[in-house]
């Protein structure tokens, strides 16, 4: 049996579309028909949108499933469009343990490193434990870095007293009865753990890199061997070694705890003043917050007013230290310092890597240059495309302005 | 003034060789410009006190205590009976456990307050008072005045110790002592020894359980500030000023101005 013969005129013909007045002149014609009778022509895109599986933001297809390409294998849900909604907050109404977390909070504010212990007691305590901070007033955030509950303790900041300090802790402590309790191994914290663990006589494990409900991990003999213990009551957490919690924020509801008040016994402090670092002689590896100028600054009587002027430790980059303006001493940068400053202010620098390398460390950077597309404006959290030289001129006219008016004040 | 510093067995930190750490060696110069600095070792070696004398100790006493056994009951009993004014210690030992616990279980055992972390030391006008200044790192320091006797451990920035001296540690005299009996075996938690193992080092700024892709970002600087970056271009230049002085004191390391609100 003979196949029908095609007749390819009289089929592109049916396709043509009716063309209606005033539209172009060329005929046009609905390919997507099918001619009757032969093979069904395929569709490789059709038969591939068929094989999509719906949902989820990268495609993913089925390869296995043929579909004829009449549309998805499942209808894609309508995708939930990331709305800007407050995460929930995550409630645990009744922990079946504590870990208590005693941070720094200087000043107020919780560190890097006190959210790294909260995130350290965070996978101690699992999804049953819960997490008690013990934190002054003020501190906010608390409930983000992973504290289920919180209680009040603190002390007015002026007074140093820490063996007080840390017989109230110990009495809190006490009241809480928390299955673990961390500290983190900063000059206070540290210190603070001493002085608990002498008086309770509970052993300290101390500087630990590694927190896990399976062990807890410290160097020993100048990091030749490691010493590896279950999780006892007194733990102190090294810096950086451990990740800070990066799950909904919690709760932080507040507890209220009876510890003994202690009485008020005069210590052997008689007085404590703090000296603040002097910005202009503090060694710049030890410096919080740095200015520097670069080969873009041409007038540096400017900048070395500007730099007392903002209370900052000057810097440099490499050029400048080579041509004899400024000293070597205040070089940043891969052959000069490498920093560890909270602020890095660059004026008129490029950015260039062995520059960047000493910047590497800084939590923030502040930069003016005139080239937009300079790194050190990359890197920068704060970037202004200026003249520098206007830009010192304006903030010494705003800083001695609001100089004066705070004089008039007083 | 009588001033005891407590001297540790250390272990050199590249060759493992017993050495004086250097944190006694800067208490001893510290106690120099006070005083006549003694010597307090509790261990089965007195090399280490040796060396002691050389970095300028005047004299040296050795409690022969067997090696892994508590130092602390058998220093607390012999420093309850001299009572110095001052006693020294090293925040932390160096090549041995590390834990710097010794200081404070001594503080405790013979009621005596601790100033942990000190730089610098100078006698008060007051008789029998002392100032001490602290490190509260950066460069920071606190001045705190106390009332002896007291206990106090030495911060690494204090200065530098004197150099070693062959002569002074040749005629320097070690005295040996026996500790009193009953002295018990240390009952620390049961720790479990293996070699050090490096571990990767924390990446700032990347979440708890977060991805390659996050981690990455982090890594590269596109994650934290700079990602949430801004960036004023052709600004006037007292816009520019606002907008620095304001992110610098948000930041939190430009003190606010004296008066709340320029206009
Ligand atoms: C082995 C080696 C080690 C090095 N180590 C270091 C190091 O430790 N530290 C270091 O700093 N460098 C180092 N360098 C040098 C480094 O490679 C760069 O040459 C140097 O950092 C560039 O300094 P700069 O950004 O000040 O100057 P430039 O690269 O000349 O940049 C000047 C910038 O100022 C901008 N500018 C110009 N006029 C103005 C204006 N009026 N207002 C605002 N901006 C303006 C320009 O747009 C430009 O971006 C090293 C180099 C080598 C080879
Ligand atoms: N066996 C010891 N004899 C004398 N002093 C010690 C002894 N062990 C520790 N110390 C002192 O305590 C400090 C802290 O040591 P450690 O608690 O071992 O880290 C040291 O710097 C010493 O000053």
């Amino acid at each position: 049996m003979s196949r029908l013969r095609r007749d390819p005129r009289a089929e592109r013909a049916a396709q043509q579309i009716a063309r209606s007045d005033g539209a172009s002149p060329r005929p046009r014609y609905d390919r997507t028909q099918r001619a009757t009778g032969g093979r069904p022509r395929r569709d490789p895109r059709a038969e591939r949108a068929g094989q999509r599986v719906a949902g989820g933001v990268r495609p993913r297809y089925e390869i296995g499933q043929v579909s004829r390409g009449e549309g998805p294998v499942l209808a894609p849900r309508p995708q939930a469009a990331p709305e800007a909604v407050a995460p929930k907050i995550l409630i645990l109404e009744a922990p079946a343990f504590l870990i208590a977390v005693v941070p720094d909070a200087a000043g107020g504010r919780l560190s890097a490193h006190d959210r790294q212990v909260l995130g350290a007691a965070r996978t101690l305590a699992g999804r049953d434990g819960g997490v008690v901070i013990l934190a002054p007033d003020a501190c906010e955030g608390i409930g983000s870095a992973g504290a289920d509950r919180w209680v009040r303790f603190g002390d007015d900041a002026a007074a140093y007293d820490p063996a007080a300090r840390a017989a109230r802790l110990a009495a809190t402590l006490g009241a809480l009865a928390p299955r673990h309790v961390l500290f983190p191994e900063s000059l206070d914290g540290g210190d603070l753990a001493r002085r608990v663990a002498a008086r309770m006589g509970a052993p300290l494990f101390g500087n630990a890199e590694v927190v896990a409900a399976t062990g807890v991990i410290r160097p020993a003999r100048g990091r030749r061997v490691e010493q590896r213990a279950m999780p006892g009551l007194l733990t102190t957490v090294a810096p950086d070694a451990v990740a800070e919690y990066g799950g909904p924020p919690r709760e932080a509801r507040l507890l209220d705890v009876e510890a003994a008040s202690m009485a008020g016994r005069t210590g052997p402090i008689l007085a404590a003043t703090r000296i603040p670092a002097d910005p202009a002689t503090v060694p710049l590896t030890l410096a919080d917050f740095v200015t520097a100028a670069g080969n873009g600054i041409r007038d540096l009587d400017t900048f070395r007013r500007l730099v007392p002027a903002l209370r900052a430790t000057p810097g440099a980059s490499r050029v400048l230290c080579d041509a004899g303006l400024m000293p070597r001493q205040t070089q940043v940068g891969a052959s000069g310092t490498v920093l560890a400053a909270t602020c890095y202010f660059a004026l008129g620098i490029s950015g260039a890597p062995q520059h960047l390398q000493g910047v590497a460390g800084c939590e923030h950077v502040v930069a003016v240059n005139t080239d937009l597309h300079a790194a050190m404006i990359e890197r920068a959290g704060l970037a202004i495309v200026q003249d520098a030289q206007t830009v010192m001129e304006a903030l010494l006219r705003r800083l001695a302005v609001e100089a004066d008016a705070g004089e008039q004040v007083a | 003034m009588k001033i005891a510093v407590l001297v540790s067995t250390g272990r050199h930190p590249v060759s493992g060789a017993t050495v004086l750490s250097r944190l006694e060696a800067q208490a001893i110069r510290l106690a120099a410009g006070l005083g006549e600095p003694l010597g307090l070792h509790a261990g089965p070696e007195q090399a280490v006190l040796r060396e002691a004398l050389g970095q300028g100790l005047v004299r040296g006493e050795h409690i022969v205590v067997p090696d892994g056994v508590d130092p602390v009951p058998a220093l607390a009993a012999r420093l309850a009976a001299t009572k110095p004014d001052l006693i020294l210690a090293g925040r932390r030992g160096q090549g041995g456990d590390e834990t710097g616990l010794v200081p404070y279980a001594l503080a405790e055992t013979l009621d005596l307050p601790l100033i942990p972390d000190v730089v610098a030391m100078a006698s008060d006008d007051e008789a029998g008072t002392l100032r001490l200044d602290q490190s509260l790192g950066r460069g920071a320091l606190r001045r705190v005045l106390v009332r002896g006797p007291l206990v106090v451990t030495i911060h690494p920035d204090a200065p530098a110790p004197f150099a070693y001296a062959y002569g002074q540690a040749r005629r320097g005299t070690i005295v040996p002592l026996d500790a009193a009996p009953g002295t018990v075996e240390g009952t620390g938690p049961t720790v479990e020894e293996r070699p050090y193992r490096r571990r990767p080092k924390l990446v700032k700024g990347a979440p708890t359980g977060g991805s390659a892709a996050e981690r990455l970002k982090a890594a590269t600087g596109e994650a934290g500030t700079a990602a949430s970056g801004r960036l004023l271009v052709d600004p006037d230049p007292d816009e520019a000023a606002r907008e620095i002085l304001a992110h610098l004191r948000q930041i939190g390391v430009l003190a606010p101005p004296t008066r709340p609100s320029i206009p």
